[in-house]
């Protein structure tokens, strides 16, 4: 049978023994894509700060000065207890779902680059700048899966 | 949402109605009205993952998760949750908080 490299231990923390090149490449997104973009208002990020309010801009308005601020602050935190656990082999839950919440951040933020706009499984064209972009997103979503899949037991 | 089966294309959340219909400023605004949450289909969130955080937020079974994951996927929206402005908006914060596309309107 299958054993996940991500699973619930008796304790309640979380074996996380996934491949050093996984880590390396959530520290490269995080670092290069996340944290920057976070701090600087870049739009391939607005993904990250839907209107609530439809198409009521006075009250997108006074959502996002109440809360863009706060979802910044909980993003950059995600990234941050990322980092410090970048190479741990045990996680706490809320750790794991820390990891959880920065690696979607990482896929809304590079599909927004690749222009992903339909569900199809994206092709690789070696041809395209974006081929290394689209394969992060691709071993980001296949960690992701598996995170979710431990949290979800 | 993503899936690797078969192809379902999102239309609902960046298709704007041709038309836009005026409210009709003679009738009352009922105040009182709950507000509804509602989460759109997007082609980047992992249907999984979608499940997970209608789970963890609001503490629905594996079952209502999967079936409201399931209406988004296929009607393109679902609403998640209801009640005053400020819940609303607290539930809203929650699934951005989460990478969620959401948003609340007066039912």
């Amino acid at each position: 049978m299958f054993r996940s490299p991500i699973r619930r231990r008796s304790d309640g923390t979380y074996r996380f023994q996934i491949p050093e090149a996984y880590r390396e490449l959530v520290r490269h997104v995080v670092e290069a894509d996340l944290r920057p973009g976070l701090t600087t208002d870049d739009p391939d990020l607005h993904r990250l700060f839907p209107p609530a309010y439809g198409e009521d801009d006075d009250r997108n308005a006074g959502y996002a000065a109440l809360a863009g601020r706060e979802l910044v602050d909980r993003r950059l935190a995600a990234t941050d207890t990322v980092l410090e656990t970048l190479h741990s082999e045990r996680l706490t839950r809320e750790q794991l779902e820390a990891w959880m919440r920065t690696i979607n951040d990482a896929r809304l933020v590079l599909a927004t680059r690749i222009g992903i706009e339909d569900e199809e499984p994206a092709e690789l064209d070696d041809e395209t700048s974006e081929s290394a972009e689209l394969n992060w997103y691709q071993h980001l979503s296949a960690l992701l899966e598996l995170i979710v899949r431990a949290l979800s037991d | 949402m993503r899936s690797t089966g078969h192809r379902v294309r999102d239309t609902a959340a960046s298709t704007a109605p041709a038309e836009v219909v005026e409210p009709d400023t003679t009738e009352e605004v009922d105040l009182d009205a709950p507000w509804v949450v509602i989460v759109w289909n997007d082609p980047v969130n992992l249907m999984s993952y979608v499940a997970f955080v209608f789970r963890k937020l609001f503490g629905y079974s594996e079952h209502e998760a999967n079936r409201l994951m399931l209406q988004v996927h296929n009607e393109g929206r679902a609403v998640v949750s209801s009640g005053a402005r400020d819940e609303a908006e607290r539930d809203v914060f929650r699934l951005h908080e989460h990478g969620l596309w959401a948003t609340m309107q007066q039912d």
